[in-house]
């Protein structure tokens, strides 16, 4: 049998930063991931953070990755503006919280996982080959055994293989969990659902709509009545060209009341502010003239498609500084005046030719959909079992708190430590739980991200009041009583911190986290307060059968998923939650057809549930 | 020290490979007639070819095979080898191009082949030679067959997957015969080296242990590095540097001329469609009655 030191079960964000901070230490390590290549399992908002807390210190990307992540990795913007909008019809009111957003942060970026972790790959890969380690993708673990003092991993495609530690960085769904036991499956209450498009929007055109430089970003959040009663919200982020708007939402409150997660972003989409943040000028093809001899038609057909690409390739082109610069410097153009006259032109031909029309509409890419764990409610209080350490999403960790949006920088902060952990274990060949599981668990207790998940930080909480003044004390009084009385004056801030860290998080998020919070407060404040808002058009958005048929996917005959009790109340409610619409009701049972799952784990708590096998499943293509 | 350490390459490969035109959609352009217009049609590596350099791939990774691509056919022919190199990452490319070869049929083309071959053999011998199961722009499926016998190498055809055992310098392989009119076999088989191996469709690498993945990742990373710069490893033989007699080759090699191609009419379907409207009782008891009477009539049989 095969034997490696450490094997790393997972190629999320943690899971590669565990693979090069292992090989940065000169440890063998070998990294398993079920998706075919690196990043086409991943979904992740999503904005990364580098921070320095002011006490304790944190593992950050650069950390890992070295100042080339920096200067090299595919990032998509710096998130400079991040704005929280409180809407009801087509008011809206705007918060800046761009100060609460820069606390602590060096930078953080916009980013698209099925860019950014092939990236993590190639450094962590190269790395770990010359430690006699390596990336092996395609493939999924589907057991760990322990016998004697040997691990064996067991996979669907491989012979199996014995290590001396593993990291468990599979993601909120976590198989390694389940079948060591470690802990139990995440709750409806521990968990968000998140789902997302990804929505296409050329370079120029998105910096001027969201009035950003070339290179910086903006993030908008959104409560109140887009969530349609439910707690949670909206946001849509700036990349490069294009933006991810998606929704977030407590999967016990969707448990509550279910809605399809689509509407929820369809809901988003039809927001007049959010419809003007996504519009672009679209194509619609006009039917070609029947009566033409069918030869012509062909003809017509072929013109109208090769057009209307070279239209859409030569305007991506032309609203990007890079690209315009590209089409002179190799010739093609002897000027900018030149490619825009050329796409004029085309255009000309299209709407003179071919009867194309130009309308305003929006363009959407991708839908996905993820669950979340929120690491309040859920973080493993002992991330380790026998000689597996879990991090990331795996160990239910991540700071989900107001508009704290934080999971890719904690699982990369935890795969340090946890590689720290095992390098140390090695060098003493010692992978006992005292030894190796505690002083992990000490090591991410100590993490200020961790304190982040167990108490409110006052000074965060300063700033978000800060640029929240403008709240007019009654609508947050009626609401929450004396701490926010006490939180909303200045002086007494200090002692309503304490006194809600005493109340402790577990009594004082069922405060906080309400309905009132995300949807009745945002509705009052936009009916007051907001200023109205209109949208010169309204968004084609496609079905979900449409959205699916987008999608990439390599099929496997042998469903991973298996219902346990078709009759169940929780198994009725997916009919609705289930973000691809996979389950329906037959004669009263549920029935699961597995092909259109994108793998987002919301089912796992009463199925039998498991990845696909290697290289099969969802492949995303923006993540 | 491990058998595969003690000798400098423990197995020696040829692939032979040919540039084809590109039948996917989009990429075919045709003559008025109905021919096809090769000027205008892009040109590829044979998507057989393709599966014969991933079967070298294989022993590369696995063995660490010293690999050499060959190909006759015009200077632009090196864009093949470029691509079979990008997939069994070759050590040496080798272009057999002279105007006197063109008017080859297989027979000729096979002459040139095993004379490259024996040139590339050097101070040992090939131990396995692959080639695709055929070309798909008009052959029949003969030049690896005839090469194989003017090399004199025991033939292995239609394989879909093989092993060495280096140190008793034997292949195991399974093949794959297709009859008309039978179930499938696939016929599991041994032989001494060398050999020609002739690769069917359904062949596929099974890399089945962590080392062998990461193996073919480090071999796959330094394909692409060395067809970048394909050039590199590149030699262009003409007829008098490789030494070939001319009866053998080109036209006055070729026994057999294709003077005329034919089109084949379309012949007509068979089979007689029937629209059935699932909501007619009545109809759904016809189809139900016929499905009976054809089972029960193959049952019977
Ligand atoms: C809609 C949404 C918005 C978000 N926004 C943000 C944000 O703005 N900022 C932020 O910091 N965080 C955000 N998050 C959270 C963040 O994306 C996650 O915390 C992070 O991606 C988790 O990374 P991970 O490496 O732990 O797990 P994952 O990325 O889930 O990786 C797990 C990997 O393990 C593989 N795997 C699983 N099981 C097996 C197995 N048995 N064998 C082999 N491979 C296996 C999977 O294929 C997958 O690649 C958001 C999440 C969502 C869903
Ligand atoms: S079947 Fe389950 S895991 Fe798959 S998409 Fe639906 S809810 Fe998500």
């Amino acid at each position: 049998m095969e034997r490696f030191d450490v094997a790393i079960v997972g190629g999320g964000t943690a899971g590669f930063s565990a693979l090069q901070q292992l090989s940065n230490l000169g440890k063998q390590a070998i990294l398993i991931e079920a998706g075919k290549t690196p990043g086409s399992k991943n979904v992740s908002g999503g904005i990364l953070y580098s921070k320095t807390p002011k006490n304790g210190r944190v593992y950050n990307v650069e950390d890992v990755f070295g100042q080339e992540f920096v200067t090299q990795a595919p990032v998509e913007r710096l998130i400079t503006k991040y704005i929280l909008h409180a809407t009801s019809n087509d008011k809206v009111f705007s918060i800046d919280l761009t100060p609460a957003h820069e606390y602590q942060s060096n930078f953080a970026y916009s980013v698209l996982l099925t860019k950014l972790i092939p990236w993590f790959a190639k450094q962590a890969g190269e790395n770990a080959e010359r430690q006699g380690g390596g990336i092996v993708s395609g493939v999924h673990v589907r057991g760990v055994s322990w016998n004697g003092d040997k691990t064996i991993v067991e996979t669907d495609e491989l012979e199996p293989f014995e290590v001396k530690a593993i990291i468990a960085a599979d993601g909120v769904n976590s198989e390694l969990a389940e079948l060591s036991k470690a802990r139990p499956k995440f709750t409806p209450e521990e968990l968000y659902q998140g789902v997302k498009v990804v929505v296409k929007l050329p370079e120029e055109i998105l910096q001027e709509r969201f009035n950003i430089k070339p290179n910086e970003g903006a993030a908008h959040l959104f409560a109140g009545d887009v969530t349609l009663d439910h707690i949670g919200g909206g946001f849509l982020y700036t990349n490069r060209d294009t933006l991810s708007l998606g929704a977030v939402y407590h999967y016990d409150s969707l448990m509550e009341n279910p809605v399809e997660p689509y509407v929820l972003v369809d809901r988003l989409l039809k927001n007049p502010l959010i419809s003007e943040f996504v519009k672009d000028e679209v194509a619609i093809k006009e039917d070609i003239d029947k009566s033409l001899a069918t030869q012509e038609q062909l003809r017509a057909r072929f013109a109208v498609s090769k057009l209307l690409k070279n239209w859409g390739d030569l305007r991506d082109q032309y609203y990007s500084r890079l690209g315009r610069a590209r089409l002179v410097e190799n010739g093609r153009y002897k000027s900018e005046e030149e490619i825009k006259a050329r796409l004029d032109s085309i255009r000309n031909e299209l709407v003179g030719r071919y009867n194309t029309k130009f309308v305003n509409d929006y363009v959407e890419l991708e839908y996905s959909a993820k669950l979340v764990p929120d690491g309040k409610r859920c973080r493993m209080k002992k991330p380790y079992r026998k000689n597996i350490l879990f991090v990331g999403d795996a160990a239910g960790r991540g700071i989900f708190v107001g508009p704290r949006i934080e999971g890719l920088n904690v699982g990369i902060d935890d795969a340090v430590r946890a590689a720290n952990s095992i390098s140390r274990s090695l060098d003493r060949n010692n992978f006992a739980e005292e030894y190796m599981g505690e002083f992990y668990t000490k090591s991410i207790e100590d993490s200020p991200y961790t304190r982040d998940m167990k108490e409110i930080d006052k000074d965060y909480l300063k700033l978000f009041l800060d640029a929240a003044k403008a709240v007019p004390v009654d609508i947050v009084k009626a609401r929450y009583g004396i701490i926010f009385k006490l939180m909303s004056s200045g002086m007494l801030r200090g002692l309503a911190v304490g006194f809600a860290n005493i109340l402790g998080y577990d009594r004082l998020l069922p405060m906080v986290e309400t309905r009132e919070t995300y949807v009745q407060v945002p509705i009052e404040l936009a009916e007051k307060l907001g200023s109205h808002t209109a949208s010169t058009y309204s968004c084609t958005i496609p079905t979900i059968a449409q959205r699916i048929a987008k999608l990439r996917y390599n099929d496997d005959t042998l469903s991973h998923i298996r219902i346990l009790d078709p009759k169940s109340e929780f198994m009725r409610k997916m009919v609705v939650l289930c973000p691809t619409k996979c389950y329906s009701i037959e004669q009263e049972e549920v029935m699961l057809q597995h092909e259109g799952c994108i793998e987002c784990g919301s089912c796992a708590k009463e199925t039998d549930w498991k990845h696909p096998r290697g290289e099969k499943g969802i492949e995303f293509r923006y993540g | 020290m491990e058998i595969a350490e003690l000798m400098a390459s423990p197995l020696n490969l040829a692939v032979i490979v040919k540039l084809e035109p590109d039948f996917s959609e989009g990429s075919v352009s045709y003559n008025s007639d109905g021919t096809l217009n090769r000027a205008e049609t892009k040109s590829i590596l044979g998507p057989h070819s393709a599966i014969a350099s991933a079967a070298a791939f294989y022993a590369k990774v696995k063995y660490g095979a010293v690999i050499s691509v060959a190909t006759m056919g015009p200077p632009i022919a090196d864009s093949a080898l470029q691509q079979a190199q990008l997939i069994s990452d070759a050590d040496s490319l080798h272009l057999y191009s002279d105007r006197i070869f063109s008017g080859a049929d297989t027979l000729a083309t096979a002459e040139v082949l095993k004379t490259g071959i024996k040139k590339m053999e050097g101070t040992g011998e090939m131990d396995i030679v692959f080639s695709g199961h055929r070309a798909s722009d008009g052959e029949t499926g003969q030049t690896g067959p005839q090469t194989a016998w003017k090399l004199g190498y025991t033939f292995l055809g239609n394989v879909i997957c093989y092993d060495v055992d280096i140190e008793k310098r034997i292949v195991t392989a399974k093949r794959l015969i297709t009859l008309q009119g039978t179930p499938d076999v696939i016929e599991e088989i041994e032989a001494p080296l060398p050999v020609f191996i002739t690769v069917d469709p359904s062949y596929r690498s099974v890399f089945n242990t962590v080392s062998l993945r990461l193996a073919s990742v480090k071999y796959q990373k330094e394909a692409e590095q060395r067809a970048q710069n394909y050039k590199n490893y590149l030699k262009i033989f003409n007829a008098q540097q490789l030494e070939v007699d001319p009866k053998f080759v080109g036209l006055p090699g070729s026994p057999t001329i294709v003077y005329k191609v034919e089109r084949i009419p379309k012949a007509r379907a068979s089979r007689r469609a029937e629209v059935i409207d699932g909501s007619d009782q009545q109809q759904l008891r016809r189809v139900a009655e016929k499905i009976h009477e054809i089972v029960g009539r193959v049952v019977n049989q």
